[in-house]
């Protein structure tokens, strides 16, 4: 029952008896550990976890996975790092603490990129994460586990983390949703953080619905989350089908005029054009706007700066003395050098590096605050567009899933222009979602669609219309 | 940028590499300063506030009242070594 179901459909099977919530735990149990050795979606599988529950919301006995990086009480949480390979959290995440009250059950907990620093699936401490639709493909990052679990059906929807593309990315490539929110919107106390004025939480699911669904239970204030937004006296599920004539989107043209001999990529942005004609006859209007070529080049770079610098500071704190890795050494400077050095992969060394050199003083104003003023360049320029239009559409990646053994030149201005758009709503804490809108070569292609700060509600209602008309959403794998 | 101000930088964090991983960094290093340098020619850029958060919103400090409390052992619980309820580390100032 567990499998490629819906979280509607088998809420509707628990509250009719047609499904004992019990039995569809341990189902989901039980294909957690069947596909963990091929493709290794969890950290920690909970195959005793399941606690009765008779609360009256639309969760109430569905079984969901939360990114390892999100703090569970009692529950090994490690950010997939050596540094945190036995940390076991004393408090709940708020995330958390909404879905236990829901009574949602939580299966297990998902590997991801290290301390959620990666797009690859492949630098998690228990090992790689593979893509369900090809094995020898990677499934991207830093959500991949949460991914690869929606995927393969093991659970309806699962918890990730965003701080560039980490939920979106790994949606488009696995061929499910993934729905980053506006920032603020769902609490982050508890998560292990990455870079916080970029860091959000959101949902991987099998449709848009579904993600309503969830985030009408993990959205709302929290006095523990100073970034926290307002409560809003809505709820996304009742709005996720309301009609959508006349809404106005625009893409970035200079992505779509891109000329490559790249087979793929042409292929992508044919697929986009396609389906621009599609959402015309929707009732969208559908307009190309213009971004400076050398403002869309230097998104990448920034991000690189920004998150660098943040995470830096972040992570000062795992130095193995409160928590984390231990080390025998007799002094305490040899002692953090010792755990610090084995507890982080290249990975996360060579962005703390990056990171404290940009804020040197020296640096500061020429790297760390330039790429502060490109990042404000940009958010302005989206942020006039959106008084304009409600939402940004542009292929998620332009490219399918790559093997592991591509060797990507992420340094050319192809790949600086097609590949980091994803970052902007990031930089300006823009709602974006990622749903599939067609396949090459049997792999997936995402669709990103971005809207205005606050307007989730907007932005799932024109992205659930989107996905009904295109007939991809609750597809199996 | 030379590996020998790497490995400082490295150090002050509190970790070292090896000498591959060095290598690595320093090419890593020259591409992502030879963007930056790239975007630091961008017109007026000087004339910009730099922005350090997503969006202005009217964020609130809660009332300073006590509400959850840790306990003091679920606080030392993760700790290397605890010795009358404090977390021990080795001596700092010598004799």
């Amino acid at each position: 029952m567990i499998k490629y179901n819906s979280i509607s459909k088998l809420h509707d099977a628990i509250n009719s008896n047609k499904v004992n919530a019990r039995n569809l735990f341990n189902d989901s149990v039980e294909m957690a550990k069947k596909y963990q050795d091929e493709y290794n979606s969890f950290v920690t599988i909970l195959g005793d976890n399941y606690c009765d529950s008779d609360k009256d919301t639309l969760l109430n006995g569905i079984p969901y996975a939360l990114k390892d990086n999100v703090s569970t009480k009692g529950i090994l949480t490690t950010a997939s790092s050596n540094i945190l390979a036995d940390y076991v959290p004393i408090y709940n995440a708020t995330v958390y603490e909404k879905l236990l009250k829901s009574g949602a059950q939580l299966v297990g907990k998902t590997v991801m990129d290290e301390l959620a620093m990666g797009g690859t699936g492949t630098t998690g401490h228990t090992g790689i994460v593979r893509n369900p639709l090809d094995k020898s493909r990677m499934i991207g990052g830093s959500s991949s586990g949460s991914a690869a679990a929606v995927a393969l059906g093991i659970v309806p929807f699962a918890i990730g983390s965003d701080t560039g593309d980490s939920i979106r990315k790994p949606a488009a490539y696995s061929g499910v949703v993934g729905y980053k929110p506006t920032y603020g919107r769902v609490s982050r106390y508890g998560i292990i953080p990455f870079a916080s004025s970029l860091d959000h939480v959101g949902v991987l699911a099998r449709n848009v619905e579904d993600v309503a669904i969830v985030m009408d239970i993990i959205k709302g204030h929290d006095d523990k989350d100073l970034t926290s937004l307002k409560d809003e006296n809505i709820n996304y599920v009742d709005v996720v089908n309301d009609a959508i004539a006349g809404r106005k989107l625009f893409y970035i043209k200079e992505m779509l005029e891109i000329k490559t001999d790249n087979e793929n990529i042409n292929k992508v942005i044919e697929m986009f054009k396609e389906n621009i004609l599609k959402f015309k006859k929707m009732g969208f209007e559908v307009v190309p706007e213009s971004i400076d070529k050398d403002l869309l080049l230097s998104v990448g770079p920034c991000y690189t700066v920004i998150s660098s610098a943040e995470a830096t500071s972040n992570h000062a704190n795992l130095t193995g003395i409160l928590f984390g890795l231990k080390s025998n050494k007799d002094n305490i400077q040899d002692m953090m050098m010792e755990t610090r050095t084995k507890g982080f992969s290249f990975l996360i060394k060579r962005r703390f590096v990056l990171g404290s050199y940009v804020l040197q003083r020296d640096n500061q104003e020429k790297l760390f605050r330039n790429a502060c003023r490109i990042r404000r360049l940009l958010v302005d320029k989206l942020s006039d567009l959106f008084k304009v239009y409600d939402g940004l559409i542009l292929p998620t990646s332009f490219n399918i899933a790559p093997k592991f053994s591509d060797k990507i030149d992420t340094a050319n201005d192809e790949y600086l222009m097609l590949e980091n758009h994803l970052d902007l709503a990031n930089f300006g804490g823009f709602p974006s979602i990622s749903i599939p809108m067609g396949y090459i070569d049997k792999m997936p292609i995402g669709l990103s669609i971005t809207g205005r700060v606050r307007e989730d509600y907007l932005l799932l209602n024109m992205a659930s219309k989107i996905e009904k008309e295109l007939g991809l959403g609750d597809m199996d794998v | 940028m030379d590996i020998k101000d790497l490995k400082k930088y490295a150090n002050k964090l509190m970790f070292d590499m090896t000498d591959d991983e060095y290598l690595l960094l320093k090419d890593e290093f020259d591409v992502i300063l030879s963007q930056m340098d790239k975007i630091s020619k961008i017109k007026d850029i000087k004339d910009i506030e730099p922005m350090s958060y997503p969006f202005e919103n009217d964020y609130e400090l809660r009332s300073d009242v006590e509400e959850d409390v840790i306990d003091i052992k679920d606080a030392l619980a993760n700790a290397r070594l605890v010795v009358d309820n404090q977390v021990s580390v080795p001596k700092v100032v010598s004799e």
